[in-house]
């Protein structure tokens, strides 16, 4: 569950439903802003190479260069530096490669997706927001606004919004059949959120430390349980015994 | 009557994961006119959902997966217009010299500073000729003592077509700093309007001192026309930022700045085609003595003319516009 400090987008659509949509921070723009320096940093020195092994000497590169390698030299640098940019985030529906992997798309303020107009302003401000050294200027925007932009993304109107990976199977997944557990007495509904806690440690439950484990989902079934003293030390005792009650404590609830 | 959370899920599962293919396939652009029918429909009902979890489920993974989902299936319904070549076209034809014109006052500011600059670093040049050593870089000193302007070898090194294609990129770069320097309250915009002009005025100061004179005309007078213009242009863009920054009128600051930000750097993106023209000339014509200086002087002046002849006629009688420009 997000904190509900985190900020977010939220856009009203036609359909009278209010979207809420989580705002990406300053470590998700950084991470993107990596990922795409090192693309390009990787293109330069495969064409570099490229370029060598065609002229065939390295010392000599610059000067074995032809008219018209030089010109799409000069205009591959302009095109990495200014171009790169708009030029992914309208094709890629608002996403670099590296805003694609990190997972964030670039939104106008009403969700919409950004046009050529809004993406050229944005990225033409990068100058201005990568002044004086490491985007200090940036940076400073980013963590002042409320909602995570820096000066280009002001002029434009746009923020970059962060997708998610949710997994829905961890509210489908059906309970392993189990050896005489007691069972749930089911006087006391689940609320949403407590499903919510519980299904959520279930999903972690794999990963976690034994111990840690152990000790939360005894918590869990003190908490959601209802259970007698003696049910309860027969569910410890159990092998899984606690993860599989829970599972059919919230499978009870449809 | 709310439906617990897994069995809500279970429920109405099916749907989603449908909305969320052919959202996939909507991106492709491999969609049939009865799949965007049911795109639709899903999309309402996906919408209904989020209702229903945000009333009863706030909080959970559901409410947030069903955020995103409506979120993807909005931005794929509501998408603004493509811009496609007639969009193109009409931009140059009406928008960008109804804009510039619009923005009018702001060029002529930027215009003035800029002159006041080149004023500057040539008074002080012509008065004091030490001054000099403060103002333009050393190598340009270097080239200008021995009697030579630093374009003299430009060809001999280079071949022209990545000389022109490098004095476009700079310039673009310029160009661009000097607009987006307006986002620092417009004082970005001043200092490099004025910082440009001081190092104009005194190299030519410099030059003159020199009795370089009239090879640097020969050098400036073919290019020099447009691209001091486009200089100028993009100084009015910044400053007109800066001017929405300070005194953002009836809107608040963010929105004011959205709706000028969109206006200004039309400017900008507008000037892209005629620098690249101009870094063409800069690059051929300009460097060397191939041509003689009375031929460049009319390129100049013709160059010049016919831009701001575009800049100020076109567009202004509805659909009828002038499309010769230089």
């Amino acid at each position: 569950m997000s904190p509900p400090t985190s900020p977010s987008l939220d856009v009203a659509t036609p359909e009278r439903v209010s979207l809420s949509l989580p705002v990406a921070g300053i470590g998700y723009r950084c991470l993107a802003y990596l990922v795409d320096l090192a693309l390009l940093f990787f293109f330069w020195v495969l064409a570099y190479f490229v370029f060598t092994l065609l002229v065939s000497d390295v010392v000599g590169f610059f000067t074995g260069l032809s008219g018209l390698v030089r010109t799409l030299m000069v205009l591959g640098v302009f095109a990495t530096q200014w171009v790169y940019w708009t030029l992914c985030e309208v094709l890629m529906g608002g996403q670099t490669p590296g805003k694609r992997l990190v997972g964030i798309r670039v939104v106008r303020v009403d969700g919409s997706p950004v046009g050529v107009l809004e993406s050229a302003v944005r990225n033409l401000v990068r100058v201005v927001d990568s002044f004086p050294l490491i985007y200090a200027v940036g940076c400073l925007s980013v963590l002042l606004t409320r909602q995570h932009r820096r000066l280009g993304d002001l002029l434009a109107g746009t923020l970059l919004v962060r997708e998610e990976r949710i997994d829905l199977d961890k509210y489908t997944a059906t309970a392993a059949p189990s050896v005489a557990l007691p069972s749930a007495d089911v006087t006391a509904r689940l609320g949403s959120g407590d499903v919510e806690l519980i299904l959520s440690f279930l999903a972690r439950a794999p990963w976690l430390e034994p111990a840690a484990r152990t000790r939360l989902g005894t918590r869990l079934v003190e908490r959601y349980g209802g259970l007698d003293a003696q049910q309860h030390a027969t569910l410890l005792a159990a092998p899984g015994g606690v993860e599989s009650f829970l599972r059919a404590r919230v499978q009870a609830e449809r | 009557m709310a439906s617990s959370l897994p069995a809500f899920v279970a429920r109405r599962r099916p749907d989603w994961e449908s909305l969320e293919a052919l959202l996939t396939r909507q991106r492709a652009g491999t969609l049939r006119l009865e799949e965007l029918r049911t795109l639709d429909v899903l999309y309402r009902r996906a919408a209904a959902d989020l209702a229903h979890a945000q009333t009863f489920h706030p909080g959970t993974d559901v409410h947030r997966f069903l955020n995103q989902l409506c979120a993807r299936a909005y931005a794929a319904i509501y998408q603004p217009p493509r811009e496609r070549w007639a969009a193109l076209l009409a931009f140059f034809r009406q928008d960008f010299p109804r804009t510039l014109r619009a923005h009018g006052a702001f060029v002529a500011a930027s215009a003035g500073l800029f002159l006041l600059g080149i004023l500057l670093g040539a008074v002080v040049v012509l008065l004091e000729p030490r001054g000099a050593e403060l103002l333009v870089p050393e190598n340009m000193r270097d080239y200008i003592s021995r009697k030579q302007l630093w374009t003299d070898g430009l060809l001999s090194v280079t071949p022209p077509g990545a000389v022109a294609s490098g004095i476009a990129t700079n310039n673009l770069t310029v160009t661009i700093v000097t607009f987006a320097s307006g986002l620092l309250l417009g004082l970005g915009t001043v200092f490099v309007l004025l910082n440009n002009g001081v190092h104009l005025g005194s190299v030519a100061a410099l030059c003159v001192h020199e009795g370089l004179g009239s090879k640097l005309f020969d050098f400036i007078a073919a290019h020099g026309p447009v691209e001091l213009s486009i200089i100028v242009i993009a100084g009015g863009a910044g400053l007109r930022v800066g001017q929405t920054l300070i005194d953002p009128g009836e809107l608040p600051r963010g929105q004011a700045l959205m709706l000028r930000g969109r206006e200004s750097v039309k400017l900008v993106l507008g000037c892209a085609p005629f620098l690249a023209l101009i870094a063409v000339v800069e690059g051929f014509i300009s460097p060397g003595d191939f041509f003689p200086w009375w031929v460049k002087t009319a390129l100049g002046l013709a160059l010049g003319a016919l831009f701001w002849g575009y800049l100020l006629r076109a567009g202004s009688a509805g659909p009828r516009a002038g499309a010769e420009v230089g």
